[in-house]
């Protein structure tokens, strides 16, 4: 009963076309291919590369805020542009009260806030 | 551009009088779901689609809603489920997704220190139908995974490790499965990219965030699978958008699609070390592995040692040249995971098909629980997954089967697996399979105090754990992360003896995310 009722609900699976899918799937061949390319030049990123790469997230959710290419962004441009975290540690970023900040503003906060966690 | 206001006065255009008039004749109704009667129902006329190009011309928001009560150990918690669509919003206020989602709320809890949690399952093109029905919402499917015995429909039953004592869940359908589709102009591929899925999804959260009133709570997301791809992503463009993020929970993960031999290598090319503490806990298991004893724990920590020190090296000079090591490494091999010589021989660096086809005689094993066999021939083996073939169907009639007795009602079907897979953008941050160990980092770096916990299950073949504790290994000794493995599959929360642990474990993380210890 339970092995019919199983096959039945198979057939319809079947019936729908689709394969069962599998979680993670196996991204399609040509993907892997070129990613295996790619991690011949690019292993794992570990310490100073790894804190780049995630450098390089912030900095272009900063370019994509920064839609006026000023290189700079107000609190106001900040938000609308969708990086509120900036908007949000604006004052602590913006150290020199420019009203601005760059993209090395954030990083230099990022660092001390950093730096005096590990002293704490 | 199409604003928000203007969906919201589609919704009501389109809702039929007839079907308002059935809103209210229910309003008082409910099946033994709803324990006091003053739940809603909601007769949803869309048809929704997982197809690439569909697109919904007629986005609604409304809900079906339920009451009951869950008695738990420590005490009975009334709350409520809420089933139906909100509308992700764009930073324009352009309404981009219809995202179905399943909420489950504790009545009278304070907002501002309630954590509430967002539950994603992967594929990508999955539903998220295992978390909802399977892990940790006040009721769950009693599967007895990993016996194969419970028939199907699985008992629906209260679940004493719900994590309703906790936090408020909120299952999500990701676009194009489920019942979740684009808004047009947008279709459902607009989103099927590790990027613009995440980003729509972080919108999701913010609206329900906002129009729930929860801006101020704890924020976690919770992914399984290719869901712990999607969070870390998500965490990072939440943190990013000035939404904090208390806790990530990743279970049975995928964190760096570059790492993992068997998902990402087809014949392997990437070294398959990662593997090998899983496939010792399945030979251990089938009683097959001469140096298994009766301590799991002991025998992944010798194994565990053994990947990293000799096979991991051993596998790096077979890919390399195809040269096999010494023979007393593959006779430790064989005793450690019970696969022959000559398997080793022929695939040194061993996928998790050779092991899994070739461990016991003309049987096949579970790719998600390698605990789960079945003779080849049989149903159970007719496609290649016992573990899966065994759970699908009892989950497929329950959600079916679920959201009418949860208020809401829609003549589609539920898509727990879409096609999306077939033409998803895998490109993340210019590598062609992402790696989201960045985006932790990232996220990290704007909130030193989000914290990160690891699950997963120790007969697990396809997100091995070991491969998570290397590809986590590279965030440093320092970094907020915990991790627990257990006897277990993928799906991990359906063994009824971790279940428990994994409970435990989840409360204290989130004790510990949101300050309470």
């Amino acid at each position: 009963m339970r092995i019919a009722l199983l096959t039945s609900m198979l057939a319809l699976a079947t019936a729908a076309g689709a394969a069962p899918l599998r979680d993670p799937a196996q991204p399609p061949s040509a993907v892997r291919q070129a990613a295996q390319a790619q991690n011949r030049v690019r292993p794992a990123s570990v310490g100073a590369t790894l804190d780049a790469e995630a450098e390089a997230h912030l900095r272009a959710s900063f370019d994509a805020a920064d839609t006026a290419r000023h290189g700079t962004l107000s609190r106001d441009e900040a938000r609308a542009g969708g990086f509120g975290w900036i908007a949000d540690h604006f004052d602590a970023i913006d150290t020199r009260h420019a009203g601005r900040v760059s993209f090395d503003d954030v990083r230099r906060y990022l660092k001390t806030r950093a730096a005096s966690a590990a002293i704490r | 551009m199409v604003t928000f206001q203007s969906v919201l006065r589609i919704a009501r255009s389109a809702a039929p009088a007839a079907m308002l008039a059935i809103v209210a004749a229910c309003g008082g109704g409910g099946g033994d779901g709803n324990i006091d009667g003053s739940g809603s129902q909601y007769v949803d006329a869309n048809h929704y689609s997982a197809a690439p190009a569909a697109s919904l011309s007629t986005p609604n928001e409304a809900t079906g809603v339920t009451h009951r009560t869950l008695t738990l150990a420590t005490g009975t918690i009334a709350y409520t489920a809420t089933a139906g669509h909100l509308t992700a919003l764009d930073a324009n206020q352009a309404p981009e997704a219809s995202i179905f989602y399943v909420a489950y709320t504790a009545d009278g809890a304070a907002a501002a220190t309630r954590p509430v949690t967002f539950f994603f399952n992967g594929g990508p093109g999955s539903a998220s139908v295992w978390l909802h029905l399977g892990s940790f919402a006040p009721r769950r499917l009693a599967t007895g995974v990993p016996d194969t015995t419970q028939s199907v429909p699985f008992p629906y039953v209260d679940n004493a490790e719900s994590l309703i004592d906790t936090s408020d869940l909120v299952f999500v359908d990701a676009v194009g499965t489920g019942l979740s589709e684009a808004i047009a102009p947008k279709t459902n591929q607009a989103f099927w990219g590790v990027d613009k899925d995440a980003a729509v999804l972080r919108d999701f959260i913010q609206r329900w965030l906002t129009v729930n009133g929860r801006a101020a709570s704890p924020l976690f997301v919770f992914g399984e699978s290719y869901g712990t791809t999607r969070v870390p992503v998500l965490a990072r463009l939440l943190e990013t958008a000035g939404q904090r993020v208390h806790g990530v929970v990743a279970l049975s993960s995928i964190v760096d699609y570059n790492s993992n031999c068997s998902v990402s290598g087809g014949t392997p090319t990437l070294n398959c070390a990662g593997f090998l503490p899983s496939y010792a806990a399945v030979g251990d298991f089938w009683h097959v592995a001469s140096a298994g004893t009766s301590d799991l724990d002991a025998d992944i920590a010798t194994v565990r040692s053994y990947a990293d020190s000799t096979y991991k090296p051993d596998a790096d000079a077979w890919l390399a040249s195809g040269t096999l090591p010494p023979a007393d490494h593959i006779a430790s091999l064989v005793a450690f995971t019970g696969l022959s010589a000559a398997n080793w021989q022929r695939q040194f660096d061993m996928n998790f098909d050779t092991f899994r086809h070739h461990l016991l005689t003309n049987t096949t094993l579970g790719v998600y629980d390698g605990r789960m066999s079945a003779l080849v021939g049989t149903p159970l083996a007719a496609d290649d997954d016992p573990s899966n073939t065994f759970v699908e169907p009892g989950f497929q009639s329950e959600i079916r089967a679920l959201l009418p007795e949860l208020g809401y009602t829609n003549p589609s079907t539920y898509v727990i697996s879409s096609n999306a897979i077939a033409t998803w953008d895998f490109s993340h941050a210019g590598r062609a399979l992402p790696d989201v160990v960045p985006d932790l980092s990232a996220a990290l770096a704007l909130d030193p105090q989000m914290k990160i916990l690891f699950l997963g299950g120790e007969h697990d073949l396809i997100t091995p754990f070991h491969q998570t504790e290397l590809d986590v290994a590279r965030l440093g000794a320092g970094a907020p992360v915990a991790l627990h493995f257990h006897p277990g599959g993928h799906m991990t929360y359906l063994d009824d003896h971790t279940r428990p642990l994994m409970k435990a474990e989840l409360a204290a993380f989130y004790a510990s995310a949101t300050g309470a210890q």
